[in-house]
């Protein structure tokens, strides 16, 4: 109250005097900032045209003036023009940078031990083989190979022409060495150790052959997955899993990884001396992880990366629009060999039925759940399950939406709702109540299923889950429906065709193992026991027939993968399985006046 | 029982749980740590599941478990990360040397301007500047750090060019990691300073009304010299209450800054650990920012009865 009394004259005009200073340094400070702004149009001739952004902008502008940075000075519309400057400069330099930014953080500097190690350095350590751009597997550092009659010899002939970024040449006993030692050291590669009989290197045809004591048909799809390894180097490691070392690692593709730096968030991989075949044009290769996938779209719009690279998925999609306007990048867009699926809990009722899910499959809105969770990148599945850019892909009906179809299909498989209470009862007069098992990325597709199911007089529950908890619900079959996906190797892995998520006599953490019947598990034997292209091609579609019939998981919509490019570059080349992770893109992306 | 025996035999019984919590709480997630190593589309056969089990030692009884991790914490031994392919004492080393870098920096520039500011502010409460402080750091300290730090980065990185966008350095120079490191620093410590600013204003409005601040005045005491020789001194009892909460928040890291900062520290290391069941790196983790925490508050029990003297006082 005391100080109350005190606030006299002179307070009062204290107090006018500071809002005085402050309202002239405000229009000292906007006469400033607008004709940092209004000057810019200079250069577009529109001078005369105030500037149609915002005080924000303005004050950024006004900032960057003030830190002599007035050449670069940008509006926000402009952004773009800097970050194509940028670029141009990028791609022009004779040693040219190509730098990718990546969601998958390298956790620990483990060639062998860290799995996102392990696919971006394909580019230093290629695989024996490798997929073309339609899916087909063809050899990488093996020229041709051969298959005895009874599946169990596969013989690999290498290209001649390859050395290791030391200058010592690739030799079959690299190859021999490297699978070896994967089925030694590797957990995951445990099955070469159980199954590999012997191995022969033969320097004379630059050869080598491993036979397996049983037909094993898919050994080419597996070495396209592991990296070689100079055996001259590892060797002498005794606990290769256990090994780290920030590089550089001897390699023999086109690059060799010369340094892993986690605290800078990158890997550096630089030119390989000694390679001999087609000559790449960016000197360096840089990956860039960021922990933020929403960092990494503001880095590359900004120009500071000129690619995006995630296995087994794309750029945002919510992002592209924004790239797009920049006018720095083309995209790459291809249907995933990958999908997002509805799982049924097929060891029990009412999923056991296959009239049930003959039901539910028409009362999912497979338009309005791609619309929403692609934003347009995707399609409505078949019931064939497997993707339109799969090998041997067989059109199969489309899945169609039709709440009216599902309401009769259940009514005449005798689901009918007999108290009235807009509940179907099932075949034990109880009412059917489902629980949907949703792991959080998937929440808003569980919404939407929860209200389809409602519309055909099914009750459900969601029941959201971590990634740990689903899988230990998942594995003890504690669920009626989840929604899950599948990755490019899921697909291929097994018997192929998706086929490894549901056979019953697997395990692991992503697959379903919910199907025992013997007519798929036959189907399964017979892709297994075959390397012959025909045959494979017959049982494929005989197991995408069965998939459309039986209905064992119902997917929800095919995506596109959308790789953004730098368009100063040209040659980009992608394939199913590593997107454009592979070999091929990097030795044939060159620079072009854009 | 003298007072320092008794706290002795407070903080060893903190220690024992904490020593137990830590064994326990990862065991108690859900999960199987041998799956999350194998992957997701991986196919192993039960019977190399089960090696790889015996080979990380969780085939035998918890109890069991439980005596190898204490005669390994005797002979300081953290263990082996399962996923990152190293001894924990040596991946803990790494990252709490940036961390404490980076958060260390933050913590301590967070306590001097918010200690600052809010001794101003809670002194002179009515006048503009104040009223402006206050409402500009309730609103910082209300601000989730991940949407503070995002747009900073917007900001001063992508629109304005002056700060990189990620990482601790490109080169390995004192130059280049001051460069990255200022950004998040900056934003930690606005963070930080927004707590102590408000701790300390409430704590020098109470204080500026006791006898002995009157008394000053009386004595003739100019304004700075009452606030910054006396109440200061009983007003900032709460900030070192604060500061050694914030170290067990040091050692944790600052996850979502780390994040958005793609930062290798220990708020991204405790993560991973998390989502990928590394027991050894969790224990390891845990004991360490437990540890710190102890003896954060033991030297903040020791500042108290240095600065006030009605702690030492016996009851």
């Amino acid at each position: 109250m005391k100080q109350r009394k005190n606030f006299t004259k002179s307070e009062l005009n204290r107090g006018l005097k500071q809002w005085l200073i402050f309202a002239v340094l405000t229009i000292i400070v906007y006469s400033n900032i607008y004709p940092a702004v209004a000057a810019e149009p200079e250069n577009s001739e529109e001078n005369l045209t105030p500037s149609n952004d915002g005080i924000f902008d303005r004050i950024i502008t006004y900032i960057k003036s003030l830190l002599g940075d007035e050449e670069k000075t940008q509006v926000s519309g402009a952004v773009s023009e800097a970050a194509a400057a940028g670029m141009q400069q990028s791609a022009d330099t004779g040693g040219a940078v190509l730098k990718i930014a990546t969601p998958s953080v390298i956790k620990s500097p483990s060639f062998l031990g860290d799995s996102n190690l392990g696919v971006f350095a394909h580019l230093s350590n290629p695989p024996l083989m490798k997929m073309d751009s339609e899916g087909h597997l063809v050899g990488q550092l093996a020229e041709s190979y051969e298959v005895s009659e009874n599946n169990t010899c596969w013989t690999f002939y290498l290209r001649d022409d390859l050395y290791w970024s030391d200058g010592e040449p690739v030799t079959p006993k690299d190859i021999e060495f490297s699978i070896r030692y994967y089925g030694k050291e590797a957990p995951s590669a445990r099955w070469i150790n159980d199954t590999l009989e012997s191995a022969a290197v033969s320097e004379a045809n630059n050869s080598v052959t491993f036979k397996f004591n049983k037909p094993y048909t898919r050994i080419d799809l597996e070495f396209a997955t592991y990296n070689i390894l100079p055996a001259h180097i590892w060797e002498t490691i005794e606990n290769p899993v256990e090994y780290t070392n920030n590089g550089p690692y001897v390699g023999c593709g086109p690059y060799y990884l010369k340094l892993i730096d986690l605290n800078a968030g990158k890997l550096v991989f630089e030119k390989n001396p000694y390679w001999k075949g087609k000559a790449p044009e960016p000197e360096t290769v840089e990956i860039h992880f960021y922990s933020s996938v929403d960092v990494a779209t503001l880095a590359l719009k900004n120009g500071e990366i000129d690619t995006y690279y995630k296995y087994a998925g794309s750029y945002p999609y919510s992002g592209i629009e924004q790239l797009e306007e920049t006018g720095n990048f083309d995209f790459i867009e291809k249907t995933d060999i990958g999908l997002v699926f509805l799982a049924l809990n097929l060891k029990k009722a009412p999923f056991s039925d296959t009239e049930f899910r003959e039901a539910l499959a028409y009362a999912i809105n497979y338009e309005e759940i791609v619309s929403l969770e692609t934003l347009g990148y995707g399609e409505v599945p078949n019931r064939g399950f497997v993707p339109s850019s799969m090998e041997n892909f067989k059109e199969t009906e489309r899945l169609e939406y039709s709440p009216e179809k599902a309401r009769e299909i259940l009514e005449k498989a005798g689901y009918s709702d007999s108290n009235g209470n807009g509940i179907l009862e099932g075949k034990d007069g109880k009412d059917i109540k489902l629980e949907i098992l949703i792991r959080p990325e998937y929440s808003r597709t569980g919404e939407l299923l929860e209200e389809y199911l409602e519309q055909v007089g099914l009750a459900s529950d969601l029941r959201t889950a971590d990634a740990d908890t689903w899988v230990t619900l998942k594995d003890n079959y504690e669920y009626d429906l989840t929604v899950t996906r599948s990755t490019p190797w899921g697909m291929l892995m097994h018997a192929s065709w998706g086929s490894g998520y549901f056979d019953s006599r697997r395990t692991g953490q992503g697959v379903m193992h919910n199907l025992d019947d013997p007519e798929f598990m036959q189907l399964c034997d017979n892709i297994l026991a075959t390397t012959d292209s025909q045959e494979l091609q017959s049982y494929a579609y005989e197991l995408q027939n069965y998939y459309a019939e039986n209905l064992p998981a119902i997917p929800l919509y095919w995506s596109s993968i959308v790789t953004p490019y730098n368009r100063h570059f040209e040659g980009w080349y992608t394939d199913p399985l590593y997107g454009i992770y592979n070999l091929d893109n990097f030795v044939n992306v060159r620079k072009i006046e854009a | 029982m003298s007072g320092i025996t008794r706290k002795g035999i407070r903080y060893l019984s903190s220690l024992v749980l904490i020593i137990i919590i830590n064994f326990t709480l990862p065991r108690l997630m859900p999960g199987d740590p041998v799956k999350n190593l194998i992957g997701e589309d991986v196919y192993v056969s039960e019977n190399v599941m089960e090696e790889l089990r015996a080979e990380l030692g969780l085939d035998r009884p918890l109890y069991e478990q439980f005596a190898s991790f204490l005669s390994d914490l005797l002979h300081l031994d953290l263990g082996y990360s399962y996923h990152l392919h190293a001894p924990v004492a040596e991946i803990l080393l790494d990252r709490l040397g940036w961390t404490l870098l980076f958060v260390g920096i933050s913590v301590l520039i967070g306590a001097f301007l918010g200690s600052l500011f809010g001794a101003l502010a809670g002194w002179r409460p009515e006048k503009r500047m104040s009223r402006f402080t206050g409402l500009a750091f309730i609103v910082l300290s209300c601000t989730p750090p991940y949407f503070l730090a995002l747009l900073s980065l917007y900001l001063f990185s992508f629109r304005l060019g002056l700060f990189p966008s990620k990482g601790f350095y490109d080169v390995l120079e004192i130059g280049s990691i001051l460069h990255h490191l200022f950004l998040p620093v900056c934003v930690m410590s606005v963070f930080s300073a927004s707590r102590n600013y408000l701790v300390m204003r409430g704590s020098v409005i109470q204080e500026k009304e006791q006898l002995y601040a009157l008394y000053a005045r009386a004595k003739g005491l100019n304004d700075i010299g009452i606030l910054f020789r006396h109440i200061i001194k009983n007003a900032s009892l709460p900030i070192i209450t604060l500061l050694a909460l914030d170290f067990g928040f040091l050692f944790s890291g600052a996850l979502f800054i780390e994040i958005i900062f793609s930062l290798n520290g220990m708020g991204t290391l405790i993560y991973g650990a998390i989502m990928g069941k590394d027991y050894p790196l969790l224990q390891g983790a845990f004991l360490v920012i437990a540890l710190t925490a102890l003896l954060a508050n033991m030297l903040a029990d020791l500042f108290y009865s240095l600065i006030d003297p009605r702690v030492r006082r016996p009851t």
